[in-house]
């Protein structure tokens, strides 16, 4: 029977294609506001991403990554100090204009590294090299701000075209001169603007005026020791607050700064609440049309059904029958959806566009919600089918 | 003397089936007996809304009435639950309906079947077995096609296999030939004589269609819910003037 059940099915292209439609659309709907959701929360803690440590060290009112309250230089050696700590790093990170060689300004992100260690270095560098940072007046620009930053001119068509910057172009931080030596790539960030890194002692001359520059310090534990235990003593040794650089969402410790800034965001801002609904509205949606598409299903065969049940076929069969149905068509509908949020998510980073993280977990609650409509679907026809009157087969 | 009578295979006495509530009952069976012999053809005929696919549903099991016993090939049906009337009718019946009933999204051989699939019989037997009485219902060749492409009286056709794939000993058919034209109609109704005879057998055809009664052994005739009289006599029936 469960041939016939899958042939019923398939048996009409058109309603079929209707019900897979509406079941994939409805998977993208899920997969893509929830993927769209989570890319923009992630970029909320994109310097945790970007600038890789173990631990990271900063001032205790500081709440969130991207509200630096900066330190004192002399607390390097304060934390240098703590029983377990391999080394520390400063970190400098602060919103200036740049202005490019045109004249215009740019709002640009300035991380400054420390020189020695490159601790927080990018990790993949497209054109050039980190040791070329140790170079004076030299910066490593990130591949997209390097085209947000680029030259203004006409291409070979005609049409209005920006060149981005490469290696050997120059701009200015604060009057100085600042000449790129290298190109990396990174995760964009929720604050926009182009990721310029430089050394911490030369973001100090393109700062001028800032007393204190020691945004962050980044800390490697000894062997042996966890990052979590070597905050715990970093806090109670120093009265700063210490953090881990965890930034696996579902996987994330208490102290992780990627999730202190996530949950702050969501407490913080209205991110949270209008993309929530947007998800929750698609969720809503996705329910409505997949169950109504499969329930219009049912009711257009329960005349079948009722005769199948008049012929003889107990509830048992014929709800395995309705099963097989909706699973069927609920897998099919999800793979559709599925593959086609991936294809949209590829293409709208592959323009660079909006923010796209589709989580594995993404994938499978997508799943577990589209065979959950399926299910109750199925469930509704049987009700339905076991109400019919299998009399009624001889009416009409 | 007189051939012996053959035994009874349908036996419904004192059936009483209300709808609705009881402020606004309507009476469809009213202390109905009705009786149909194994191996014969009997037409159940009558106006229209005198209870006769009421009858029909409750021979069928597929109506429980609320007064009176049914008995059909020694089983009986009243105090039956509903997964043993399930399982008395797919063992013991195959349908022949008025509007076919055939499902539209399968193939003719599919929906022939139906009867052996639900049974639990496996695949390819069933498949094999609604190959031929397919080609015995002279539909050889359309197996593959859908049912939606054949006329009204190769549907009823299709049907009809599809009542007897399963050798059930009582075929029922609720006016199997009201959707159909007169000359259609007789063949159908040959086809049904021909197919369903056997001594095991019991064919009870529900219907107002005049033209066919010649090919019924008896006439059970309704009138309010109830059969009035029996008719058997060859020469009244085969003026089709009751
Ligand atoms: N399910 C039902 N609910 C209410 N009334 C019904 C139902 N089925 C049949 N009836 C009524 O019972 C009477 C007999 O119906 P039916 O057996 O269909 O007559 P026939 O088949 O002889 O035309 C009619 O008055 C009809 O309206
Ligand atoms: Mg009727």
């Amino acid at each position: 029977m469960y041939r016939l059940a899958l042939n019923m099915l398939f048996g009409d292209r058109a309603k079929l294609a209707m019900l897979l439609c509406g079941l994939a659309f409805s998977a993208l709907l899920m997969a893509q506001q929830s993927s769209v959701f989570f890319g923009i929360m992630s970029w909320t803690y994109t310097p945790m991403v970007n600038i890789r440590a173990q631990v990271w060290v900063s001032d205790p009112m500081v709440e969130q990554v991207n509200d630096a309250k900066p330190l004192r230089d002399t607390d390097l050696s304060r934390v240098r100090s703590v029983d377990g700590v391999a080394w520390v790093a400063p970190l400098h990170t602060s919103f200036v204009q740049a202005r490019m060689q045109d004249g215009n300004f740019k709002l640009i992100t300035l991380v400054g590294i420390d020189a020695d260690t490159f601790a927080g270095a990018p990790a993949l560098l497209t054109q050039g090299r980190i040791e070329d940072l140790r170079l004076p007046d030299t910066v490593i620009v990130d591949e997209w701000g390097a085209s947000l930053m680029g030259r203004m001119g006409v291409g070979p068509d005609g049409k209005p075209r920006s060149t981005p910057l490469k290696v050997g172009d120059t701009f200015e931080i604060n009057d100085i001169q600042a000449r790129i030596v290298g190109i990396c790539k990174v995760k964009r960030a929720f604050t926009g603007g182009p990721f310029v890194y430089t050394t911490y002692d030369r973001a100090k001359g393109y700062t001028l005026g800032a007393r204190r520059t020691l945004s962050f310090m980044l800390v490697e534990p000894q062997k042996g020791v966890t990052p979590t235990e070597l905050c715990g003593r970093i806090e109670r040794d120093t009265g700063l607050k210490a953090w881990t650089s965890d930034t696996v969402i579902w996987n994330w410790g208490e102290r992780s700064l990627a999730r202190n800034t996530f949950w702050w965001f969501w407490t913080n801002t209205g991110i949270p609440f209008s993309f929530g609904t947007a998800v929750l509205l698609g969720l809503f949606v996705g329910i409505a049309i997949s169950g109504q598409t499969f329930y219009s299903f049912v009711l257009e065969n329960l005349k079948y059904f009722a005769a199948i049940k008049a012929m003889g076929a107990g509830m048992g069969v014929i709800a395995r029958m309705l099963f097989v149905q909706a699973f069927t068509a609920g897998l099919i509908g999800f793979g559709l959806g599925a593959g086609m949020a991936q294809g949209i998510g590829r293409a709208m980073i592959e323009k660079g566009m909006p923010p796209f993280v589709m989580y594995p977990q993404i994938l499978w609650a997508t799943f577990v919600l589209v065979l959950g409509i399926s299910f109750v679907s199925a469930i509704i026809g049987i009700i339905k089918v076991s109400r019919v009157d299998a009399a009624s087969v001889f009416r009409g | 003397m007189s051939p012996p009578t053959p035994p009874i295979a349908v036996r419904a006495s004192g059936v009483d089936m209300f709808f609705g509530t009881p402020d606004n009952q309507v009476v469809a069976l009213k202390q109905a007996d009705f009786e149909a012999r194994r191996g014969e053809l009997i037409m159940l005929v009558g106006p229209s809304g005198c209870g006769k696919t009421t009858l029909l549903s409750v021979i069928a099991g597929t109506l429980t009435p609320q007064a009176g016993s049914v008995e059909v090939f020694g089983q009986r049906l009243d105090g039956l639950g509903q997964e043993e009337l399930t399982s008395f009718r797919r063992k013991n019946l195959g349908f022949v309906f008025q509007s076919f009933n055939l499902i539209p999204t399968l193939s003719v051989i599919e929906n022939v079947m139906v009867p052996l699939l639900i049974q639990g019989r496996p695949y390819d037997e069933a498949h094999a077995r609604a190959g031929a009485i397919i080609e015995k219902v002279g539909l050889k060749g359309r197996e593959e096609g859908r049912p939606n492409a054949l006329s009204g009286g190769q549907q009823q056709r299709v049907a009809i296999a599809r009542a007897l794939v399963h050798e059930p000993p009582l075929l029922i058919c609720d006016e199997p030939t009201s959707a159909l034209d007169k000359d259609t109609g007789a063949q159908i109704m040959q086809m049904v004589r021909d197919l369903s005879r056997s001594p095991e057998r019991c064919v009870v055809v529900v219907t107002h269609d005049h033209r066919i009664f010649r090919f019924a052994d008896r006439i059970a005739e309704m009138e309010d819910g109830r059969i009035s009289r029996v008719v058997d006599d060859p020469k009244l029936l085969e003026t089709a003037h009751l």
